[in-house]
């Protein structure tokens, strides 16, 4: 045979895992394979639970750090919620779940990384949020401030002027503190009152944290619609209007709602560039690898099994970006839990109500009938509701497991304005009417989802009149029970993974012994939405756990705090 | 305005060639940039969920790769690579039958001994990995090198270990030629006949004999006793080799296509991007190489442009034939599971039914005689527009790929029942006679049509309860993945006229082209052609090496039937 042939490959000395081979080719063995496969026995620093956006991060920081770490992921693609998916199958893609991108002003992960630059590109228009109602008046959440008073101005000046002060000072809880203490482990209750105490305005966003978001809303504004969108967009992702202790997520809320990006190309473009990022630091994901149990041995976590296929993954460390139930229940096993965190865990409260999402294709994006032509341009708009009364009756029939199809509204957005890239054929619109929806439906989901379909395209044009089936070229529409198939760490379409009330956010948030991603269990780590900061693309729960995980392995951080991190902590937490 | 990027190698195009490529070239140390144009790499190795849990393959489900240099070169079980298998399936299967009009038919010893000659499993010892990649793992020879019969590489491995198998016609022969001298029954040989002209060069075409057969074997003994699925599917498959891609250094840049390959001087000098870009239509600069992996017309026609070449290669490149059918491809969602009828219920072997729910895998059907391939060939090459033949008589195929996975939709979907795929060959949009938008036109008529025929088989296909028909015709797959050109599955037909030292046409056999610093990777345009082999990517690799382009490290080996070209680098190396 000619030189080369045949000749072993030098096994080039690689970061990720230990591991010995076992694999030899055996041609008189018909049952033998001819490659080589991931081994059934390896050996990390580092496994991570979940390939969402916090397990990608945690991963991202911490293969960077020069650690050896493992992602398992149960579906065939990396990013959790951030999914972009031909959902329209054949030819139109969507973003089933993650489509506003809240926090790229302050997500220390988009700093810290390169992220493939130029290629991950985030759009934020200037007309963020619209909202219709049926006598064809409008009101826009506008990025820049003016505008969004000017619009307000057309039904009350007094709210323009109100809602100009009022976000100058929620701007500024926003980036001084809630921004960037996102990014930080929490404090107790006590101490984070006082660490507040030290400004005025940390004082004031004390106070606002007692009020509900109704009375935020309605001590700031006087006219009926403008409440209704300020409402809606305060507590459109699962805070409940009625409830106190949260407020200040009302800022922030508001906020976010006026500066959320679209990540062009899709969401799972953004899960793409951290997933290759992990990889390039040589961090090993195994996808379609559904882990069973986590291993504890002497009691403390040393590994996770994977389903199906006898693998099994032993670490250092574990950290799950699962559900409490999940994570501890299943995967730890109730008999191994302390006693006290059993019982808080057992106690968690899924999110009261999850998300109903019709996706279309369409020749034209929906013109709606409004009097201001931003409408059409805008990111997000909010349709079918007419006053707070309604949305409070909506947003109840929604927790009692009812949807009055009569009166019911929800939020839509056209990608396609945004980006031409999501359909394939030319001259083509994808767009999304989101809707909030109970998990157990009266009626049920199966027999009830052709009914349901129909009744929100119906609402849908009614504000769109062009929205119709002379337009419409395909159409689907995914149900919280779907979610929940898509995503068993959604519990009954939990899309934070659990429900956000004054118990569960904050210290509290999975319980206060695992809201700083390290558990009682030892070597055990949690670092998904249901701890804190919580749900929605934050990158924040990933980001702590890296930082945790890193500390108590001795390695260096290579990362250093954003600078609104660094000011956080000097104004607020420095002794 | 940003001063342009630069890379040693810019590879257009992030399917599994252009992919395997950057793996490649990155462990070899280059710098690599990889555009792809739509949002997710993987080209037509991917995976579509239509519905929440429901797992679809469009297009590639099996793996033809197993003998690929590519798994110990590039290490792909390093990132994660892993096969899903149930060891009761093909044996199993092979006992099971071939479905014909008339019931199951048996496979005999006489065809199972044959076809395992063939393959190289019967030699002492058995040979099949040296054949196979003596047959797709090695690059075409050189212009100046006539190929004979002592030359082909396959030749040369039949020689030595089954001389029986070698005679002078071996070359020359169809594949149906070859399976008469060493196989029994008609409808074996139809059943490998039907799933070569679905894997790569058909039953009946001449001069392809080997490279049909060994491309169906590809499929089996090397997996033999096993399924072959990648764990993920391929695109698992291929995240394994985009990984070690990354890991080594290359940049993927998603969503970027590439509107134009710069030429300086008769040299590819770098790409401009199209204006929708993700980073807008920049300029990025080659220093060493551009490596066109799409298709070969967009290629050369739009890419490089007409002003570039001769109008004797422009039309040898506008004539590269496509008509390797374009697989339409139907996946079910069913309120109950589907089910063999009553005449196919008896006799269906347990190998026959997958998964948890234990639903039908067909197989090939049907098989009864070549005469039913035949007509089922003119049909769709011939007459060239939609079916004429009657759904009894269209020939299919339905893979069990899927319901093995475990993790699978098809392991289990709460909410109904997802069908493993059925594929059957129609007419290209191309080549459709009344124009390229008809498949679209028509496409409820064939679905229908689809239905009708595995009806014939299967009970369930009724439209109370189908909840969903997935399926795309050849011009949806055109617009979602611009690689398939014609929505073929492999874009150039794989015959003696566009097989090795042809391929895609003689003047670009070697992966070389008439502009300095440009190479091709293609399935439409390389040897060996389409599935997801890792094997032009290997084959390229000798070119580059030859050109001074890649100097890879010791974990390199070429082709030991790899003949170097004068005046080169040897590929050899060491
Ligand atoms: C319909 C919908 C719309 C939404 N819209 C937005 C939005 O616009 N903006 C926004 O910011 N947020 C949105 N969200 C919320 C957002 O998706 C989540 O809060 C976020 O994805 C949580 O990130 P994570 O990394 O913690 O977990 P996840 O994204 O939930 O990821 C967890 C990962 O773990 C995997 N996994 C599950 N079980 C196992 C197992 N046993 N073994 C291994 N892996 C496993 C899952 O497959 C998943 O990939 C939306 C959610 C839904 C459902
Ligand atoms: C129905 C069907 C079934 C099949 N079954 C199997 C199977 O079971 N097993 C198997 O191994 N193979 C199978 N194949 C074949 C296999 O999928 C292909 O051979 C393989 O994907 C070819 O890889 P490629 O990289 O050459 O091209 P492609 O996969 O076509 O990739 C080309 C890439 O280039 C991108 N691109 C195009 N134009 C541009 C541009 N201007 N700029 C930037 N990027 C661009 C495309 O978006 C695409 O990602 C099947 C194919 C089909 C259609």
């Amino acid at each position: 045979m000619p030189a080369g042939a045949g000749v072993e490959p030098e096994r080039p000395n690689m970061p990720n895992f230990k591991y010995e081979s076992k694999f030899r080719y055996d041609p008189n063995d018909p049952f033998g394979h001819m490659q080589e496969e991931f081994p059934d026995e390896s050996e990390f620093d580092v496994v991570i639970i979940g390939a969402g956006p916090n397990g990608l991060i945690a991963g991202a920081y911490l293969a960077k750090a020069g650690l050896s770490v493992a992602i398992c992921e149960r579906r065939f693609e990396v990013g959790g919620g951030l999914a972009t998916e031909e959902n329209l199958f054949p030819c139109y893609a969507s973003n089933p779940h993650v489509l506003y991108h809240m926090m790229v002003d302050y997500m220390p992960a988009l700093r810290d990384f390169d992220l493939e630059q130029p290629s991950l590109t985030w759009i934020k228009p200037n007309a963020q949020t619209g909202m219709v109602f049926e006598d064809g008046s409008s009101l826009l959440l506008a990025r820049q401030v003016q505008d969004t008073k000017d619009s307000i101005s057309k039904f009350s000046y007094k709210d323009a002027n109100s809602f100009g002060r009022a976000v100058r000072d929620w701007k500024r809880m926003v980036h001084d503190i809630i921004g960037p203490a996102t990014y930080i482990p929490p404090l107790p209750p006590i101490e984070m009152t006082m660490a507040m105490q030290r400004t005025p305005l940390g004082e004031r966003m004390m106070e606002i944290g007692e009020e509900s978001p109704i009375d935020i809303i309605t001590s700031t504004f006087e006219d009926e619609r403008v409440r209704t969108l300020m409402l809606y967009a305060s507590c459109m992702w699962g805070l409940d209007p009625r409830e106190s202790g949260l407020g200040f997520m009302v800022p922030l809320m508001l906020d976010r709602t006026m500066n959320k990006c679209y990540c062009y190309g899709g969401s799972h473009k953004f899960a793409g560039a951290l997933a290759r990022e992990f990889v390039k630091h040589g961090g090993l994901i195994l996808d379609a690898a559904a882990v069973e149990s986590i291993l504890i041995e002497d009691g403390r976590a040393a590994g996770v099994r994977i389903a199906h296929e006898g693998r099994t993954l032993r670490s250092k460390v574990v950290m799950s970006t699962l559900d409490p139930h999940t994570t501890f229940l299943d995967m730890v096993g109730a008999d191994n839990l302390p006693a006290e965190l059993r019982q808080d865990i057992e106690g968690w409260s899924w999110d009261k109500w999850s998300f109903n999402t019709l996706h279309v294709a369409a020749n034209e994006p929906p013109r709606y009938a409004a009097d201001d032509p931003w409408i059409d341009k805008c990111f997000a708009t909010v349709l079918g509701i007419e006053s707070v009364d309604q949305l409070l009756a909506h947003w109840d029939s929604v927790v009692d497991g009812r949807l009055d199809l009569d009166s019911f509204g929800g939020h839509s957005t056209c990608e396609s304005l945004l980006d031409p890239t999501l359909s394939d054929r030319p001259g083509k619109y994808v767009s999304m009417f989101q809707i909030h929806a109970p998990y157990d439906l009266e009626g049920g989901w199966i027999d009830r989802h052709d009914e349901v379909m129909q009744a929100m395209l119906a609402k849908w044009r009614k504000a769109a009149p062009n929205m119709g089936p002379e337009s419409i070229v395909a159409s689907t529409m995914e149900d919280p029970g779907e979610i929940e198939i898509r995503f068993p760490q959604m519990r009954r379409g939990s899309i934070k993974h659990g429900e956000y009330t004054p118990l569960q956010m904050g210290s509290f948030r999975p319980t206060q012994d695992c809201s700083a991603t390290d558990t009682p269990i030892e070597g055990l780590y949690t670092c998904g939405a249901s701890t804190f900061p919580g749900g929605l693309v934050l990158g924040g729960p990933g980001y702590i756990g890296a930082g945790r995980v890193a500390d108590d392995l001795g390695i260096d951080r290579w990362w250093k705090p954003t600078p609104e991190m660094e000011r956080y902590i000097k104004d607020y937490l420095e002794e | 305005m940003a001063k342009d990027e630069e890379f040693d190698v810019i590879i257009i195009g992030g399917g599994p060639n252009g992919m395997t490529t950057a793996a490649y070239l990155a462990k070899s140390g280059l710098s690599v940039c990889v555009l792809e144009e739509r949002t997710e790499c993987g080209g037509a190795c991917e995976t579509v969920s239509p519905i929440a849990g429901a797992r679809i393959y469009p297009h590639a489900m099996l793996m033809y790769a197993s003998p690929a240099p590519g798994f110990d070169q590039l290490e792909l079980h390093r990132y994660g690579f892993r096969m899903e298998w149930d060891p009761a399936d093909l044996i199993e299967q092979s006992q099971g039958g071939l479905g014909c009009s008339d019931g199951w038919r048996d496979i005999t010893p006489k065809d199972q001994e044959g076809w395992a000659k063939l393959g190289g499993m019967l030699g002492q010892p058995p040979f099949s990995k040296e054949l196979m990649r003596a047959t797709f793992w090695c690059p075409p020879h050189p212009a100046d090198i006539e190929v004979s019969d002592e030359n082909t590489p396959y030749m040369q491995v039949y020689r030595k270990y089954q001389p029986d198998i070698w005679t002078p016609e071996l070359r020359e022969m169809t594949m149906f030629d070859l399976l008469d001298e060493h196989c029994e029954t008609e409808h074996f040989k139809t059943a490998m006949a039907f799933a070569a002209w679905a894997s790569g060069a058909a039953g009946h075409w001449e001069g392809v004999a080997v490279p049909a057969a060994l491309c169906v074997q590809l499929l089996t003994l090397p997996n033999m006793g096993r399924t072959s699925l990648p764990r993920g599917g391929l695109h698992g498959y291929f995240h394994a080799i985009l990984r070690c891609a990354v890991h080594h250094g290359a940049q993927i840049r998603t969503q970027c296509p590439v509107d134009e390959i710069l030429i300086d001087d008769g040299r590819a000098v770098g790409v401009r991007l199209r204006e929708t870009a993700a980073s807008g239509g920049l300029t990025m600069r080659a220093k060493k190489a551009v490596i066109a992996a799409v298709d070969v017309h967009q290629a050369f026609l739009d890419l490089v442009g007409p002003k570039h070449l001769d109008p004797g290669v422009i039309q040898k490149l506008k004539d590269i034939s496509l008509k390797n059918g374009t697989l339409y491809v139907s996946t079910f969602h069913t309120k109950q599971p589907l089910r063999f009828n009553s005449k196919y219920e008896k006799g269906a072997c347990n190998a026959k039914r997958v998964g948890p729910d234990r639903q039908p895998a067909a197989g090939i059907f049907p098989c009864d005689s070549r005469e039913l391939y035949y007509e089922n060939v003119a049909d769709v090459d011939g007459r060239k527009g939609q079916p004429t033949i009657s759904p009894e008589h269209a020939m299919w195929f339905h893979t069990p790929s899927q319901a093995f996975d475990p993790t699978d939709c098809q392991g289990s979907y709460p909410r109904g029942y997802i069908s493993a795929a059925f594929e059957m060959n129609v007419t290209s949009p191309d080549l459709h006679k009344e124009g390229e938008d008809a498949p679209d036109l028509h496409k409820e008529a064939t679905d229908r049509f689809m239905r009708d025929s595995f009806s014939q088989m299967l009970d369930g296909l009724d439209d109370d309860n189908v909840i969903h028909h997935w399926s795309a015709t050849g011009r949806e797959v055109e617009f979602r993945n611009t690689g398939l050109i014609g929505g073929t599955w492999c874009g150039s037909r794989h015959d003696e006229d566009q097989l090795w030292t042809n391929r895609p046409i003689p003047e670009l056999a070697r992966y070389r082209t008439p502009i300095e610093g440009l190479y091709h990777a293609h399935q439409t345009s390389g040897h060996p052609g389409g599935l997801c082999l890792m094997a032009i990517p290997y084959n390229l690799m000798h070119i580059l090496i030859e050109d001074g382009v890649a100097e890879p490290g010791a974990w390199w080996y070429a082709s030991p039937y790899y003949i170097p070209e004068e005046g080169k680098i040897s590929a050899f190396m060491r």
